[in-house]
């Protein structure tokens, strides 16, 4: 039995967790503003709201791809549609959107709607970059996105005044017409609620966000018992200590991405987990997910690579810590055998002298998958020696690489170096033609972004 | 004025085909397509998949009620294939069953034993083997070789431009409800009433009177949905068949893999200046990618072939094209129809010969801008040309001989990074460049309450088409908007349709319904005029929905006069019919006059490149836009911004790739259009002040495509940005990925 709010309305249901909230609102709900068009989160269209209880007794929103989103991970969450947006009159955002002309032919519409509102509902700096972060998943064909981004800057212009104190932001929101007043209503109502536990079964399939799953198999999803992380508490952290962050293994990219640890330790990520995916599917794709999944081109496993990580795995009764470099076997092949979760990812903090940088080219500079990302540590003596070097490459193997590069270790970097190192990445490189690109030019391209590495974080002094 | 259904589509209340409550007992339907991009099909095995759980049916040609056949201009496409095989994704047969997940599984069932043939995928190669569609076409104006002889420089070389997919949100899709007497109801996401009408007719071999085509708006159309009648008579064909309501919806990667694109091109071109910078000569040899049937590409072949000579004064020209039968899915038309692949080369072909002469592609553009007077290569002398003033006017709002200065400047000061500029004129023909089409009817009812209905064959999908024609019926008749509502496309009401499409889809449609409002306008001031006893029936007027006798204010409101006529028995109801005058064109001569007139724009692209990575941004766009008297300068800013931004994702990042078989590799994983953070923080518009046109409707423009050209100056800031680093290759293809940017810097040789 999944229990959750879909808009104002209680809803207990028997149909399966793994049948996903976009299918369940428009077919057994018959709420047909949420759109279907593309069923891979590549889109937008079908954008909802997920607001979940927080440790303090309110709620939290975000806004996700209900393509990929199973019922189970709303378990015990508040679910909102456009239908539950507007009663008599429109809300801001849908007010403001028509008052820009933001929307043609309307079917994209709905959730541009959602996102927005989700930013107005959860962004604390309510910025115009804030708002078009917000929709960088939202993808429009008509309107060449002028009028929605007048809409978004209109919208930031309107909210400038909001009181953001956490105690008084929900009752802002709802009088400035962002959502309507039932909204107040939810933190209780949802505290009512009892969500199931997650499932314990022995072939119970693990769900650490899903992005990547619904995509793949969701069919074979609908008919298996399904284990979602989402419900795991205890794996929800991240926290640093004075050697290492560690990072639950139910984290989502974005909670990752904004935590106060990682700012503190690692501020470069901020921006660089921006280029992972759109945030209608940070909000859900976790770390250790993103990990699992095993794509040769990730850029969490490149970045991760890099500031060699370790993975906490917990099986049955069982512990053990596998470097994330040892992680893979093959394609798509892991070193996680059944029953077994990656619990926790450890990543040790930036030692005296290192620096790390990340690189990533794609065919659209947002929201796409990388032709070749490279992320590097680099340790460097007081007299510019280096002393450790970690560099890994994506697209250019079956497997995430870490490049060897030990043979650099003790030489200066400088012109040379960085040329020898781009061309020894270069010939590790063993790329294939594909849909990201042509062999040729991932390797060409590895040895630029290795140049890159050194060239732009030395000049942009992007030691972190 | 606002496009009204934005209203709904911000509750999520407006209905698109799925949107629209299943009807009870409703089927599903998917189609069993070719594996194969050639092939002989020795047997095909359905009994399985027909037995399989939840199946209603498994239907292969033999099953097809009427004419196996959806070809649009030729009749070469089956519905259903025979015995052979032309393309990957061609269906072959159709599941039809009691859910979506049933239907799904038995098309695993479906055996098909096709024996492979060889296949061809290249446009070249197909025309040197005299595979292609229809005939080659060609025209030579003037004086080529005396032309070439006296040219100071001459530009040469091969060009290509990429395919592009719709990618519109709402995918390929119908629901079909058969009613009593053997007729069938349709409703469907589809640009081309009249055709699919007729289409749906032929398959089920029922008269057209049985047949009503509705369709209420789409989820995106630009083209992809005006020659598609597969996904609309394969659902029809079952729910006739069965007798059951049944639905066919295409799923993304589907749609991606097996609908048509914006076709590729190839080209040779050949450009003669002479001392001055003045074109001479122009030849140019058009390789179309059209795919394994006509589908509509001869017809977007013969528009690339009207406008390759893009803005420009060309007077020594040839021009051939061929339609190239490839083994991919047949190709489409999409927005520009043609137009932005023959404007394209020529844009290109200049660059180069700028090059050559040392001087920049818009002082070589400046020079040879059309002007009243020219003629066109197939004979049009121009009047009311408005490409100067645009440029002009560019040249003003953009400070374009700053701008260049301050690029040479930037590019002087940096190397790892190099700015490009790219200027493009417009010149595009409005009307269906085919003759017939250019009709449309609209049928207006009054009602006594004073409530409009206005139909037409028009298709709303988003570009505010029903908009424009609910203000044309309110000014025409007088009244205020809110009593007009636009009534959904539909064949019973408006019969024999033209295709929304060519950018005319208010231009006639709105003509047309001028037309009808202003037979019931006279009617009802005739009728006025005696009901309320006017001395001088020329005095009595129609303002802001009231009734106007000479200088004094309302003495009647409109729905009073509505009621009041209506039981006087005066008719409220009136059917008009518009066709485009003065239209004609010659296939043989390749001479004539097939545009009612030409909407004329320039803009100016800059980008930022990183050479060490290949990657760019676009860092401005202007425009300028003659949309003629606006009758809505939001829609029209809507449709400018829109259609550059998609240009600009044909140039730049949208790509389809294919497997050496012909499979489609490229999904909506890899399909990528620009997003919200890719268009430049700088988008400009300008719409051309004083801009008057007789030749349609209250003198506004057409606006759909035009603009979509100026997509062209993002490639061409590219390949700016990109020659200022090296010049010893070609000038790159179209798009100009960032993978294409990064080998044309990095790799030894193009393509190597």
């Amino acid at each position: 039995m999944t229990s959750f709010i879909l808009n104002e309305q209680l809803v207990r249901t028997e149909e399966h967790p793994g049948m996903v909230v976009l299918e369940f609102v428009r077919d057994v709900k018959c709420l047909s503003g949420t759109k279907e068009a593309c069923r891979e989160g590549e889109c937008g269209a079908c954008t909802v709201l997920v607001g979940s209880r927080q440790p303090d007794g309110s709620v939290a929103y975000k806004a996700c791809a209900s393509c990929l989103l199973p019922l189970g991970d709303v378990d015990g969450c508040h679910v909102v549609t456009v239908e539950g947006l507007s009663g008599a009159d429109l809300t801001l955002v849908q007010q403001l959107i028509v008052e820009h002309s933001a929307s043609q032919c309307g079917f994209c519409t709905p959730g541009i709607v959602l996102s927005l509102t989700a930013f107005a509902l959860g962004d604390k700096k309510l910025s115009y970059e804030g708002a078009v972060n917000a929709l960088d998943g939202n993808i429009c064909r008509c309107t060449g996105y002028v009028a929605i981004r007048n809409a978004a800057r209109a919208l930031c212009e309107s909210l400038a005044r909001i009181d953001a104190a956490p105690a008084k932001r929900l009752g802002e929101i709802v009088s400035a017409g962002i959502v309507p007043a039932y909204f107040k209503e939810i933190p209780a109502r949802l505290a009512q609620l009892k969500a199931e536990p997650a499932a314990t079964g022995k072939d119970a399939v693990l769900v650490a966000g899903g992005t990547d799953l619904f995509v793949q198999k969701p069919e074979q999803l609908m008919e298996s018992e399904l284990c979602f992380l989402s419900k795991r508490s205890d794996l929800d952290y991240v926290t640093a200590d004075w050697n290492f962050l560690r990072v639950g293994g139910a984290v989502t990219i974005e909670e990752f991405r904004l935590s106060e640890p990682v700012r503190k330790y690692f501020p470069a990520l901020e921006g660089d987990f921006l280029l992972h995916s759109s945030a209608i599917l940070r909000n859900k794709a976790t770390l250790a997910g993103n990990i699992v999944n095993a794509s040769p081109i990730g850029d969490a496993t490149i970045i991760l690579l890099a500031l060699d990580a370790r993975l906490v795995i917990t099986g049955a009764g069982s512990q053990r810590e596998v470097p994330l470099a040892k992680f893979y076997l093959g394609y798509k092949k892991t070193d996680l055998a059944c029953g077994e979760l990656v619990s926790e990812i450890v990543i040790p903090l930036l030692p005296k002298g290192a620096r790390y940088h990340f690189e990533k080219v794609s065919n659209r500079a947002t929201l796409d998958i990388a032709a070749v990302n490279s992320a590097v540590r680099v340790t460097t003596a007081p007299d510019g020696v280096i002393t450790d070097l970690r560099l890994s490459a994506g697209g250019v193997g079956a497997v995430p690489l870490l490049l060897n590069l030990d043979s650099f270790k003790g030489r200066k970097v400088d012109a040379a170096t960085i040329e020898a190192l781009a061309k020894a990445a270069e010939s590790e490189a063993k790329p294939i033609d594909d849909i990201r690109g042509s062999a040729a030019y991932k390797k060409l391209l590895l040895g630029q972004l290795v140049c890159a590495h050194f060239t732009r974080a030395a000049a942009a002094g992007e030691a972190v | 004025m606002k496009n009204e259904d934005m209203l709904m589509h911000v509750r999520g209340t407006s209905r698109f085909i799925d949107d629209i409550p299943a009807p009870e007992g409703c089927l599903h339907a998917v189609l069993f397509t070719s594996p194969v991009a050639r092939g002989k099909i020795k047997s095909l095995d359905v009994s399985k998949a027909s037995a399989a759980p939840g199946v209603a049916a498994v239907y292969t040609h033999k099953d097809v009620p009427g004419l196996n056949q959806v070809g649009h201009i030729m009749k070469d496409q089956p519905l259903l294939a025979v015995d052979s095989v032309e393309y990957i994704g061609q269906p072959i047969a159709l599941v039809v069953a009691e859910s979506l997940r049933a239907a799904r599984r038995a098309l695993k069932l479906i055996a098909a034993d096709i024996e492979p043939l060889e296949a061809v995928f290249s446009p070249r190669e197909a025309a040197a083997k005299g595979l292609i569609h229809g005939k080659r076409r060609e025209r030579v104006t003037g004086d080529l070789a005396g032309a070439f002889a006296k040219c100071k420089y001459v530009a040469q070389g091969r060009l290509a431009s990429g395919p592009q997919e719709h990618f519109y949100f709402e995918t390929q899709r119908a629901l079909a409800v058969p009613g009593e007497h053997d007729t069938i109801k349709v409703h469907a996401s589809a640009q081309s009433p009249g055709a699919f009408h007729h289409h749906l007719a032929e398959v089920l071999g029922i008269p057209m009177h049985k047949v009503e085509l509705d369709i209420r708006r789409l989820g995106g159309g630009f083209g992809g949905k005006e020659s598609t009648a597969v996904w609309i008579t394969a659902p029809a064909m079952a729910a006739f068949l069965l007798k059951r309501p049944v639905k066919l919806a295409l799923e993304r990667n589907e749609d991606i893999a097996t609908t048509g694109k914006r076709h590729a091109y190839e080209y040779d071109y050949k450009l003669g200046l002479d001392a001055e910078g003045k074109i001479l000569a122009y030849e140019i040899d058009l390789y179309q990618h059209a795919g394994a049937c006509a589908d509509i590409s001869p017809a977007v072949l013969g528009r690339s072939f009207l406008h390759v000579s893009g803005s420009y004064r060309i007077p020594n020209m040839r021009v051939s094209g061929v339609s190239c039968r490839t083994n991919i899915p047949p190709n489409n038309a999409f927005r520009g129809f043609g137009v932005p692949q023959g404007t394209f080369a020529i844009e290109a072909a200049l660059t180069h010969a700028a090059e050559l002469m040392g001087v920049t592609p818009e002082d070589l553009k400046r020079r040879n801008l059309l002007r009243d007077g020219d003629t066109l290569p197939y004979g049009v002398k121009l009047e009311g040309v408005n490409a100067g003033r645009c440029w002009e006017t560019l040249e003003k709002t953009s400070g374009l001989a700053a701008r260049r200065a301050a690029v040479s400047a930037y590019n002087k000061e940096h190397a790892d990074t190099k700015k490009g500029l790219g200027v493009v004129p417009v010149c595009f023909g409005i009307s269906f460049a085919q003759t017939a089409l250019n009709q449309a009817s609209a049928l207006v009812n009054i009602y006594v309450d004073g409530s409009v209905a206005v139909s037409t064959g028009a298709v709303e999908m988003g570009q505010g088409v029903n908009a424009k024609i609910r203000i044309v019926a309110a000014r025409t008749l007088g009244i205020p908007l809110h009593w007009v509502r636009v009534d959904t496309t539909n064949t019973s009401r408006i019969p024999n349709a033209s295709p929304t499409s060519a950018s005319t889809g208010a231009d006639l449609n709105g003509m047309a319904t001028k037309y009808a409002c202003e037979k019931l306008r006279a009617r009802l001031l005739e009728f006025a005029a005696r009901h309320l006893s006017c001395d001088d029936p020329a005095g009595v007027s129609i303002c802001d929905g009231a009734v106007c006798v000479g200088e004094k204010g309302p003495v009647m409101n409109w729905e009073k006069l509505a009621a009041a006529a209506q039981w006087a028995r005066v008719d409220l109801s009136e059917h008009a019919f518009y066709a485009t005058p003065n239209l004609h064109y010659n296939m043989e001569t390749e001479q004539g006059r097939p545009f009612a007139y030409y909407s004329y724009g320039a803009s100016l692209t800059e980008v930022k490149l990183d050479c060490v990575r290949g990657t760019y941004t676009v860092e401005a766009v202007e425009v300028v836009q003659d949309v003629g008297e606006s009758l809505s300068a939001e829609i029209d800013l809507g449709q400018i911004q829109g259609a550059v931004v998609q240009g600009m994702g044909w140039a730049t990042m949208e790509q389809i790739r294919y497997a050496p078989d012909g499979r489609v590799l490229t999904g909506v994983s890899g399909y990528k259009v620009p997003d919200i953070k890719f268009v430049p923080a700088k988008f400009e518009v300008t719409l051309l002040k004083d801009s008057s046109n007789p030749y349609a409707v209250c003198n506004s423009k057409a606006i759909g495509e035009p603009p979509l050209v100026h997509g062209i100056g993002a490639y061409l800031a590219l390949v700016d940005a990109l020659r200022s680093v090296r010049k010893d290759k070609p000038i790159p293809p179209l798009p100009v990925t960032p993978e294409r940017a990064f080998m044309y810097l990095h790799a030894p040789e193009e393509g190597k």
